[in-house]
């Protein structure tokens, strides 16, 4: 029969075991010994039913305080225990945070899809749709309706890449690699009524040998608006639009210099400038000029006189809208192109024109 | 065009430095592409006269000249030269000079006789490229002046750009003319006073125009007694700063009135011409002439000549002949001043191969009516320093009188063109600048404009405007932006469809790169690619730069090929690329090439690296693979296949054919071993792929689906199956059998070796089981499961491990 005084001993040893307790396994085996099924406290309150009342009350009530005095104990213990196995668990799983990450490779977008994509976005968000011609041309998208007269220089042997027909006489040769994006214009006038707002970028090429600043093919955009009302005017400020997004502070074109540019914008600089020029196809025709983005127009070694010649431009020559059909009495129209290597050589610094035709993979990922 | 600034002076007044004109000129449309100041870097250096030429003491190849410049005593100095002999007059380089060429004059000892200066040549005075020894200066040049003043290189010379439809500017009165616009001062042409003797031109030589429209007129003039000699010291300087050599007295002076006027100019010698006679004709077929050049150029009908009675004398507007030249001897000229059709001098030209000052100003347009003040100019001036006697007349066959153009222009045009608001009197005002006459419609604001034919660019009423936005300024002009409510700007749907495969790629790992659209034919040998496979059908170049690059690329394979090659021999080892781009191909019998965009891909090395975390891995078939259908899940194309593919550049067991629906777009594998030893580069994995019907086949509707409400059931089975067993035909065999509770089946391992049979493999399949209207129970599953081993095995062979 067990007394009061053999409960209390009881409890006193738990406790003792709970309190030496190190981990929560262990503090688990006190609880079985003496909470579990069998436990030495859940067996004194089993045999209750075998005492008095009297006894019962009394053992009963100091055995059911001793069990819950113990399981607070044991609670107690067991929420000290975790936060300390955490501890130290967290301290075993600890990395060193400084190794590389796991991170996939990606690849890169040529140097020059990327400045054609950022020459593009600042014309679609003009109001310009994308247009796409073969490279292959006939002399007539390339050259006539372009109102480049038969014995251009442009057009002959030395210049222009001829396609030889199969088994035409030489003199029939009457299609060619085109050399420059125009034709696209032709073919997007001739499929539809103005108004006309496209740039057409792509591939063009001459038959120059390659050194450092001519290659066969290379890129070109060329733009065209053909709308009623179009003027000199509106060419000067889209060119001048264009030329601030590109060249400009929002420019997503890594230039270092850029500052500069502002600069010299700020100081009331024009940002183009525009020289009469001559081209078969535009009229009045202009050389366009951008300040030097490297120096801010002050003059430097990229530069020279302060300005960078970046695109050629003009109203399109009423001939040109006559061979599409339109009538230049009720709609006139402004054209230009540039050539994307130039700008990005300009741009980026690159000093050869063919390395971007190599394709060096130490190249091509640097942008 | 080379243009003296002083010379120019002769003709308009204007006190802009040459930079500032330049500048002018350059926003004006004459673009100035070089400003060379002369006599720079000519201090110490003077016209000396050689007294004495002396053998050198100490070697052979030197001689000792005593030479007198403007000092009490003569100069002793070493020469190397030979060309010299006493009397002549030379440049003479004094201790102090500093030459153009960066040579620095002191007293030097030279094998041991000192040399108090030198003596120059063209080349060490920065005056060109001539280096047949020292430079004898002209004979009447005064000796002792400083070698700036002698020679008038006190003057500056701006190269022009002339653009070719201004040919006006390839003459001084042109360029002073076009200044004059810009500064607004009047333009001063030489007034000629000629006198004429009392024979009478026509008396003695006739001109006959037998080909009007190609030689609409012919001026000529006879000029008896010349004498041949050197022309005086400032025209040849003034041809020298030109760019043009000076020869003698009556060639000079052909070349100086053309510079001066545009009007090119020949002199024959009148009495080697037969019969007294000019006849303008077209050549017979391979009738020969020896033009100047001493070339005998064997002519056709297509060609104009000047002959006389009986034979070809010169090239008409290109070139003279030989037999007819002005000599020594000559003492009769006769002058040719003529306008000749520009089109036909440049198809000459071209098909000759021959180019000259004159061809190059008949073929842009010389000026009908200019014909005979040129030939005044000249007579006046072989009168002058040839001591000639001008026949009475000019000789002009000029059957039909071209007019000055009357264009129309309105100033409501103008404007609308240039977006500006000029005024009439502000475009009378321009146009008048330009010689142009402008008579205003009454009570209007439009008018006709005379258009000069020394300006035969001017014909349309946009040439005129061009003219008024150059002189008025395009920078003057107002910057807008066009108004129209009709921009509707954006990518179509293809080009975006375009550019997120591209940026999938780049996502995958794979680098862009752009190549050639040409490349070599060989390289399709390389390729093993068979006779009459469409790689061959090449699209030829008729005049390619070379070999390399003869022919329209059939196949991006070799290009990138190369690039991935290129890279390899830099120690770049790792190559992940692709490129989209066209290829062409020739079909017999069409005229035109076809041309369509293809995708190409090209991996070799490693395709992870080696990482603290993981070992390297090279790339292969499925890294290849997982490229492709990164596209096809980029695109979300789903109905896609591939099969066996055989070419004979790639692997036989390791290529595919990509198939969408029935429809192939490409294929993708491994290059035939014998292909990379061919190009000489490391295992290699390419695709090609039809990059427009890929984009056809995107599939762009996109639906909401509802995502399961009830929980599935996931059970895997293990495929024992002979190794000619597919992925494909196992997939195909599970799906059919599994309906309708079959969600999704997918391969999970794939095993080989202990354990499996040799000529088996164990294909290892997760399936997830599920009803949309209820929760499954086990045993429907299991009852599914059981449909799919058995069909497996009956249909494959194969034995299920559940
Ligand atoms: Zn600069």
């Amino acid at each position: 029969m067990v007394t009061r005084v053999d409960l209390e001993n009881t409890y006193e040893k738990a406790k003792a075991a709970v309190a030496a307790a190190t981990s929560l396994q262990q503090l688990d085996q006190v609880r079985v010994e003496y909470l579990g099924k069998r436990g030495k406290i859940t067996s004194v309150l089993k045999t209750l039913g075998r005492l008095t009342p009297e006894e019962r009350k009394e053992i009963g009530q100091v055995a059911n305080k001793v069990r819950q005095n113990l399981e607070g104990d044991i609670k107690e213990k067991q929420e000290e225990l975790s936060s300390e196995e955490v501890i130290k668990r967290l301290a075993a799983e600890s990395v060193d945070i400084t190794l590389p990450g796991r991170e996939h490779v990606y690849g890169r977008r040529h140097l020059i899809s990327q400045v054609i994509k950022e020459i593009t976005d600042i014309f679609l968000g003009l109001g310009y749709k994308v247009a796409e011609g073969p490279e292959v041309e006939l002399d007539y998208y390339n050259f006539k309706a372009l109102n480049t007269p038969a014995d251009h220089p442009a057009r002959s042997l030395q210049d222009t890449f001829y396609i030889r027909k199969a088994g035409a006489h030489p003199a029939d040769n009457d299609i060619v690699l085109r050399t420059h994006t125009s034709p696209v214009q032709i073919r997007v006038m001739k499929s539809q009524k103005p108004p006309v707002y496209i740039i057409a970028p792509g591939r063009a090429f001459r038959r120059d040998v390659p050194d450092p600043t001519h290659s066969p093919m290379f890129h070109q955009v060329e733009g065209l608006a053909v709308d009623k009302g179009i003027t000199f005017g509106d060419l000067k400020g889209t060119l001048e639009e264009f030329s601030r997004q590109m060249f400009g502070r929002e420019s997503q074109v890594r230039v270092v210099a850029r500052e500069s540019f502002e600069a010299g914008i700020a100081e009331g600089g024009q940002q183009i400038r525009l020289r009469p020029h001559f081209f078969p196809f535009t009229e009045p025709s202009a050389e366009v000029d951008v300040r030097c983005f490297a120096c801010g127009g002050v003059g430097c070694r990229i530069c020279g006189s302060g300005w960078l010649e970046i695109l050629g431009a003009g109203m399109v020559d009423p001939n040109v809208l006559i061979e599409v059909g339109y009538n230049p009495e009720e709609v006139s129209g402004f054209a230009f192109g540039m050539g994307v290597e130039r700008i990005a050589m300009l741009l980026y610094g690159v000093p050869d024109i063919r390395m971007f035709f190599e394709n060096d993979l130490r190249f091509v990922k640097q942008f | 065009m080379l243009v003296s600034i002083n010379w120019l002076k002769d003709y308009i007044d204007f006190d802009l430095s040459p930079e500032e004109l330049s500048d002018k000129l350059n926003l004006t449309g004459t673009a100035v592409e070089s400003i060379k100041h002369l006599g720079q870097d000519l201090g110490n250096v003077w016209v000396g006269i050689i007294l004495d030429i002396k053998p050198h003491p100490n070697a052979d190849k030197l001689s000792l000249t005593t030479v007198r410049i403007d000092r009490p005593e003569p100069l002793e100095i070493v020469c190397g030269a030979k060309n010299i002999k006493v009397g002549d007059k030379v440049p003479v380089a004094t201790i102090g000079a500093h030459l153009p060429n960066g040579m620095e004059i002191k007293p030097a000892k030279i094998r041991g006789v000192t040399s108090y200066g030198m003596l120059c040549s063209k080349a060490e005075l920065g005056m060109g490229a001539d280096h047949g020894g020292i430079y004898i200066l002209p004979d009447d040049i005064e000796v002792g002046v400083p070698l700036t003043k002698a020679l008038l290189l006190d003057d500056t010379v701006i190269e022009l750009e002339v653009t070719p439809n201004r040919p006006d500017c390839l003459s001084m009165i042109g360029v002073a003319r076009e200044v004059g616009a810009i500064t607004e001062r009047k333009l001063r042409r030489p007034s000629v006073d000629l006198a004429e003797s009392s024979e009478e031109a026509s008396a003695v030589a006739v001109v006959e125009i037998i080909d009007p429209d190609l030689c609409p007129r012919y001026s000529a003039r006879v000029i008896r007694d010349v004498k041949i000699g050197p022309s005086p010291t400032w025209m040849q300087q003034r041809l020298e700063k030109a760019g043009m050599r000076p020869i003698n007295n009556i060639v000079d002076i052909t070349n100086y009135v053309m510079l001066e006027t545009g009007q090119p100019l020949h002199a024959f010698d009148f009495n080697t011409l037969h019969g007294g006679r000019i006849v303008v004709r077209r050549a017979k077929n391979r009738e020969h002439l020896e033009t100047l050049d001493g070339v005998v150029r064997e002519l056709d009908e297509s060609m104009l000549v000047i002959a006389d009675a009986d034979r070809p004398v010169a090239l008409a507007g290109i070139m003279g002949g030989g037999d007819t030249e002005v000599s020594d001897k000559t003492a009769d000229i006769l002058l040719e001043s003529a306008y000749f059709n520009p089109s036909s001098i440049m198809r000459t030209s071209r098909s000759l191969g021959l180019l000259s000052e004159a061809s190059a100003r008949f073929e842009k347009g010389t000026d009908p009516n200019g014909t005979v003040y040129a030939a005044d100019r000249a007579a006046a001036f072989m009168a002058e320093f040839a001591g000639g006697s001008v026949d009475e007349g000019v000789i002009d066959v000029y059957p039909k009188t071209i007019e000055p153009r009357q264009v129309p222009l309105r100033t409501d045009r103008v404007n609308a063109i240039l977006g500006t608001d000029i005024s009439l009197d502000e475009i009378k005002n321009i146009l008048r600048r330009l010689e142009l006459e402008v008579e205003v419609i009454d009570g209007t604001t439009e008018m006709w404009v005379l258009a000069p034919t020394f300006r035969p660019d001017l014909e349309r009423e946009i040439d005129l405007i061009e003219e008024i936005a150059r002189i008025y300024g395009y920078n003057n002009i107002r910057s807008t932006l066009p108004e129209s409510s009709g921009k509707q700007g954006g990518l179509n749907l293809r080009q975006k469809l375009a550019e997120s495969v591209k940026g999938r790629l780049v996502g995958a790992g794979l680098s862009e790169v752009l190549t050639y659209s040409l490349m070599d034919p060989n390289d399709i040998d390389k390729l093993q690619v068979p006779k009459g496979d469409p790689f061959r059908w090449f699209v030829r170049l008729l005049n390619p730069l070379n070999e390399e690059l003869s022919v329209l690329r059939t196949t991006l394979l070799a290009n990138l090929i190369k690039v991935l090659k290129y890279n390899v021999n830099r120690e770049q080892y790792d190559v992940q690329i692709f490129e989209v781009g066209h290829t062409f191909w020739q079909e017999s019998g069409k005229d035109m090439p076809d041309e369509e965009a293809m995708l190409g891909i090209a991996l070799t090395g490693a395709w992870e690296q080696d990482e603290w975390y993981e070992k390297a891995r090279s790339a292969d078939f499925f890294d290849l693979k997982g490229a492709v259908e990164s596209v096809l899940d980029e695109l979300d194309i789903s109905n896609w296949s591939v099969r066996q593919f055989t070419h004979p550049a790639l692997h036989p067991g390791r290529s595919a054919e990509l198939l969408i629906g029935e429809e192939s777009v490409g294929y993708f594998g491994e290059l035939h071993p014998n292909v990379q030893a061919d190009f000489d580069i490391p295992r290699t994995y390419v695709a090609e792929l039809n990059f427009n019907k890929l984009i056809d086949n995107a599939s762009i509707q996109k639906e909401f689906s509802e995502i399961p409400k009830y929980p599935g059931i996931i059970l895997d089975i293990a495929v024992l199956a002979d190794d000619s067993v597919s992925n494909d035909q196992v997939l195909e065999v599970i799906k059919a059998a599994g309906k309708p509770l079959l969600k999704s089946v997918r391969l999970f391992d794939l095993y080989k070796g202990k354990g499996v049979p040799e000529d088996k493999k164990s294909m290892a399949y997760s399936m997830v089981f599920r009803a949309t209207d209820r929760t499954l129970t086990d045993e429907e599953a299991l009852d599914s499961r059981d449909k799919i081993v058995n069909r497996l095995s009956k249909e494959l062979g194969a034995e299920i491990r559940a």
